[in-house]
């Protein structure tokens, strides 16, 4: 008999009651793309299967004012195919190309890649770029949570077993410019060495807001703060850009690991930084 | 509400009913090939980076190794040999052989299933959004020039008969 069991809850709400109940043993399903090669890998041998992948209610990506929400079950192939992400989270649209592969796409949720954690997330760098909030529900009701403050360690976060993402917010960056640069091994299925996720808004020449977001380079996706307060108000001379990037450096804690060298990381961040701006600006 | 150990599942697999009780992480690529006896989806690396057990679940290609049997109750799958009257899959089948595309041949179903999920989608691709389309196939035969060339032919014999 198997070790596992599997329910499949109608509503948002019968999710909630039914991961209350099972606390740390319920697992929640719905692309399956992380947890099945998880199973294979005996790193999960024992849970209950909680699959949400048939809730509308998490579905679908909305506008309301200056506000985008997208709910947790959408795919990172329907992120693609939204005119709302495309326009307003542009950088979202942009690392959804770069996300996995066109098949995986089909399968992989936001909400999914949120909970998996992981520091290499490309669904989860643009959010931080956008500055989004995760929505969260549990029986006690609902809150939110920067992106920001979501992760504590590669496959950590605040998330508490009785909670479900249901979804994630950000306010429109219509009039900002984005990029998303991932290096990866190979174009497809490669887990980032290092990734980066920019969104500038510009006055006249000067920076008026940026916000940098890196991947696989410390041990949960991160905001580069300072080199962000060092930006703001300048102009994007190649002096302060090389600046930026000499700070910028100062702001990872990569690792070395089968994929690169924690050197060869920390002289990818700056030449990341460089070429995120070129890509934005271009 | 009810925890299953044991879960009663009827896909429709090529269009035919199939039912069977499977385990709570039982994925549809073993229950297509084991349960339904569809055994032209291949099973190759089982964690989703090869691409071998793609097929069309709801009308998207997906691989199968990462759905869990459960979660295709009640919808539909497609593999290449639920095709074999679908005029683009027989084109891309035809253009395949006669390009030299298969050499061992174990990609070579979920490479089809991707291409035609492609072709029926994208009037005019050209050769970078067709690698693009099959980037999570592998070959390890390294046969990738010959099956893009396939693909491209099919593609180009598309958009004359448009003409």
């Amino acid at each position: 008999m198997s070790s596992f069991a599997y329910a499949v809850p109608k509503t948002k709400d019968e999710a909630l009651a039914l991961l209350n109940e099972l606390g740390p043993g319920g697992r929640v399903v719905a692309g399956c793309t992380n947890i099945l090669p998880d199973i294979r890998a005996k790193k999960i041998t024992a849970c209950t299967l909680v699959d949400i992948s048939r809730l509308a209610e998490l579905k679908g990506i909305n506008v309301r004012g200056e506000k985008v929400t997208i709910g947790s079950l959408t795919t990172i192939n329907e992120l693609l195919h939204s005119e709302i992400v495309a326009n307003h989270g542009q950088v979202l649209w942009q690392a959804g190309q770069r996300f996995a592969d066109p098949l995986v796409r089909n399968r992989a949720t936001i909400g999914g890649n949120l909970a998996n954690a992981s520091p290499a997330a490309d669904g989860v760098v643009p959010l931080l770029a956008l500055d989004a909030r995760v929505m969260v529900a549990s029986l006690a009701g609902e809150r939110e949570i920067p992106v920001d403050a979501f992760f504590t360690g590669p496959g950590k976060s605040v998330l508490q077993p009785n909670e479900l993402i249901t979804g994630v917010s950000f306010a429109k960056t219509t009039t900002m410019k984005s990029a998303f640069i991932k290096f990866g091994l190979r174009k497809a299925m490669a887990i980032s060495l290092a990734s980066i996720g920019l969104v500038v808004g510009l006055k006249g020449d000067k920076v008026d807001q940026v916000r940098i977001a890196l991947g696989a380079l410390a041990p949960t996706p991160l905001r580069a703060r300072q080199t962000e307060s060092y930006l703001a108000g300048n102009t994007l001379t190649p002096a302060v850009v090389a600046r930026a990037q000499e700070i910028v450096r100062t702001e990872v804690k990569p690792i070395s690991d089968v994929r690169a060298s924690q050197e060869y990381r920390l002289h990818l961040t700056g030449v990341l930084l460089k070429r995120a701006f070129e890509a934005a600006l271009a | 509400m009810e925890l299953q150990k044991e879960i009663t599942i009827t896909v429709q697999v090529n269009g035919r009913p199939v039912t069977a009780v499977v385990a709570p992480e039982e994925s549809l690529l073993e229950f297509v090939r084991n349960r339904a006896g569809v055994t032209d989806v291949k099973c190759g690396c089982n964690k989703g980076d090869c691409g071998t057990c793609t097929l069309v679940l709801e009308g998207q290609p997906v691989k199968s190794c990462l759905v869990l049997a459960a979660q295709a109750n009640n919808k539909e799958v497609w593999t290449v040999r639920g095709m074999a009257a679908d005029p683009l899959m027989q084109a891309l089948q035809e253009s395949f052989a006669t390009h030299g595309a298969v050499q061992c041949g174990f990609c070579t179903p979920g490479m089809l299933v991707a291409a035609r999920s492609f072709l029926a989608h994208h009037q005019q691709p050209d050769r970078e959004a067709i690698k693009e389309a099959l980037s999570g196939n592998l070959c390890r035969c390294t046969g990738y020039k010959k099956i893009v060339d396939a693909v491209a032919a099919v593609a180009a014999s598309q958009a004359s008969a448009r003409d």
